[in-house]
């Protein structure tokens, strides 16, 4: 438990150009908002707000930050800089967009297009019992798109689970939160450890983040699928290493759904990191080749539109 | 640029250590510096240390993120340090000005330009090959073009540590500037001393750079060997080791990607400073967050106004 919980802004707070609705939620690292624009239209703010380092008390605006705590503040801060820098350099549909960057409060903030709809988690929850194969092979095969894009830029997601990826009302997966996407942090600052979930990170990102790669995330996005299968997650890798208790999808689940998808589920999730699929691109191949007697979309897995826009953009 | 580098500089046998080694980098762009400080003058450390942190002072005024020409830059570098150390010594009523040997190598673009004065080297190996190599302006460098001596009479020559152009003193250095070189994944750069590359020699340096470990562990190692052979004298030993790396290659271990610096700030190592730079050095002032905002808000719109 951390030692403190930091202070939400109060709704109707002007925040810059934005006033402030409600709290979405509360991280370790930052605070989420829903707010609205001059305009009326809303958007997600995310304020840089290390639990540790920063305090804010009941009724206060600006943190507390003690002398100590300053530099790695600071430091902090430059990771959440390299989020904004990260993101602000992607666009692609099932990425989420970053439309601002400002600073106020003594700390920063990053202005995120708001998303209505609901997260994988909280859809797979109530619809565990319907669940569709071919609901999660489109979702996890269109949200990987996404991926494949996070990975293109030379960077690597590292906190994928069924929480940070957002189904827009029109069924569209959106991968949320780079809070754990800098690569430079792996560096070892002693004060800020990286953050994961346990059940999604991959084996490397305990221990030998050397080993760092494209198939930490892969690992996260079988998971991910474990748990939509299963409603919770996989045991932690970290003690899988040690004794590993967990049972195979393809035995799990046997009969319920397609041996592939198991197969691949499992192939995720092998401990070894070289024994799952190597790239993105390879885990895309797998999910829509179902067998030869059922296709999938093909819209599902082809993004030459977004990548033409973004080469467009660019230019 | 991704790339993974490392540098040491040792003291050897000696009382003092007169070299100076420093690496820079901007998102775009690489500057290497070893000198020298020419023992047997006065104050060769004063030459060394002031031919490094002129250049890379100058690198981090210019480079933003690229320099503009790459060779003026050198050429411009390699002259004004050479001034500011005839200024120090101007300055400080020295007899003579104090000298020192300086390579300096910048990459930027996926080009490595490198100028020399001295006889310290710089070695670029390639697939299992030395591709190029700094000639040192050195008297028995001039024999052994000439076929006077062989490799192996030059190694012992009595007069192999006399050169005819460094920085500093009282002639004009004459420098000498590479060809722009493409840098290609895999390609290692190694600047050092003359205290690692003479007792060593260019065949078993290669074989030990080559020997497929990383240059953290590579570079410490040949530095052992060189200092071992050097014996009851040996010189002081710096080397800097730089190994390129595609920009889509997977992040490894101590592999540096500059893909998310800020285009104004500089990442600056350099050995002899460690100790005032202080631990200051990793905060970032109000400026840097200034900056670090408005260049994410640019990225943001130049992405978005399509």
């Amino acid at each position: 438990m951390p030692p403190q919980v930091n202070q939400a802004l109060p709704s109707g707070f002007q925040l810059d150009q934005y006033r402030i609705e409600r709290q979405l939620s509360l991280g370790g690292f930052s605070i989420v908002y829903l707010a609205y624009d001059a305009e009326g239209t809303p958007v997600a703010i995310k304020e840089y707000l290390p639990n540790s380092l920063a305090l804010r008390g009941e009724g206060e605006v600006e943190p507390k930050i003690s002398a100590e705590n300053e530099p790695a503040f600071r430091y902090g801060m430059k990771c959440f800089f390299e989020e904004g820098r990260a993101l602000a350099k992607l666009m692609h549909p099932n990425v989420v967009r970053v439309l601002n960057f400002f600073r106020a409060n003594n700390t920063v903030y990053m202005v995120m297009q708001f998303e209505r709809g609901r997260t994988l988690h909280e859809y797979v929850n109530k619809h565990r019992d319907v669940l569709r194969e071919r609901f999660l092979r489109g979702v996890f095969t269109r949200m990987l798109n996404g991926l494949r894009e996070v990975h293109a830029h030379k960077l690597l997601h590292l906190d994928i689970k069924p929480s940070n990826i957002y189904l827009r009302l029109d069924g569209t997966p959106v991968l949320l939160d780079f809070g754990a996407a800098r690569q430079t942090l792996m560096t070892g600052q002693p004060m800020l450890k990286p953050m994961y979930t346990p059940g999604f990170a991959s084996p490397e990102q305990f221990a030998g983040r050397e080993h760092l790669g494209p198939w930490s995330d892969i690992y996260s996005v079988g998971a991910s699928m474990y748990a939509c299968l299963a409603g919770s997650a996989p045991p932690r890798s970290d003690e899988r290493t040690t004794k590993d208790t967990y049972t195979p999808a393809a035995k799990a689940f046997a009969g319920r759904h397609s041996e592939q998808l198991l197969d691949i589920i499992d192939w995720c999730l092998h401990l070894d990191p070289l024994a799952r699929p190597q790239s993105v691109y390879a885990l895309q191949k797998a999910l829509v080749q179902r067998g030869p007697d059922e296709a999938m979309p093909a819209s599902w897995f082809s993004d030459v539109g977004s990548r033409l826009k973004t080469f467009i953009g660019r230019s | 640029m991704k790339f993974t580098i490392y540098q040491e500089s040792r003291i050897g046998k000696r009382a003092s250590n007169q070299d100076r080694i420093a690496y820079c980098y901007s998102r775009d762009a690489l500057l290497m510096v070893v000198a020298d400080g020419m023992g047997g003058h006065l104050h060769g450390e004063v030459a060394a240390q002031i031919a490094v942190q002129f250049i890379t002072q100058a690198f981090q005024r210019e480079a933003q993120p690229l320099v503009g020409d790459p060779v003026l830059f050198l050429s411009h570098v390699m002259t004004n340090a050479h001034h500011a150390i005839l200024d120090y010594a101007f300055d400080k009523y020295l007899p003579e000005a104090p000298r020192t040997t300086v390579v300096a190598c910048l990459i930027q673009n996926g080009q490595a330009y490198w100028a020399h004065a001295g006889d310290s080297r710089l070695y670029l190996l390639r697939k299992g090959e030395v591709e190029m190599q700094t000639r040192d302006h050195s008297r028995v460098q001039l024999m052994l073009d000439q076929g006077l001596i062989d490799a192996e009479g030059a190694a012992v020559h009595p007069g192999r540590n006399r050169i005819y152009s460094c920085l500093g003193g009282n002639h004009s250095p004459q420098v000498e500037f590479s060809r722009p070189t493409p840098l290609f994944s895999g390609d290692i750069l190694a600047l050092c001393t003359d205290g690692v590359w003479g007792p060593v020699g260019t065949e078993p340096l290669k074989a030990r750079l080559l020997d497929g470990r990383p240059l953290m562990k590579s570079i410490p190692k040949l530095l052992d060997e060189a200092e071992e052979r050097g014996g009851a004298h040996a010189d002081n030993l710096s080397m800097i080791g730089l190994l390129w790396l595609q920009d889509f290659a997977e992040t490894l271990p101590d592999t540096v990607s500059t893909q998310t610096m800020a285009i104004s700030s500089f990442t600056t190592q350099m050995e002899s400073f460690e100790r005032t730079a202080g631990s200051g050095a990793q905060d970032l002032t109000d400026d840097e967050i200034e900056q670090a905002i408005s260049e994410i808000n640019v990225a943001i719109k130049k992405f978005t106004s399509d």
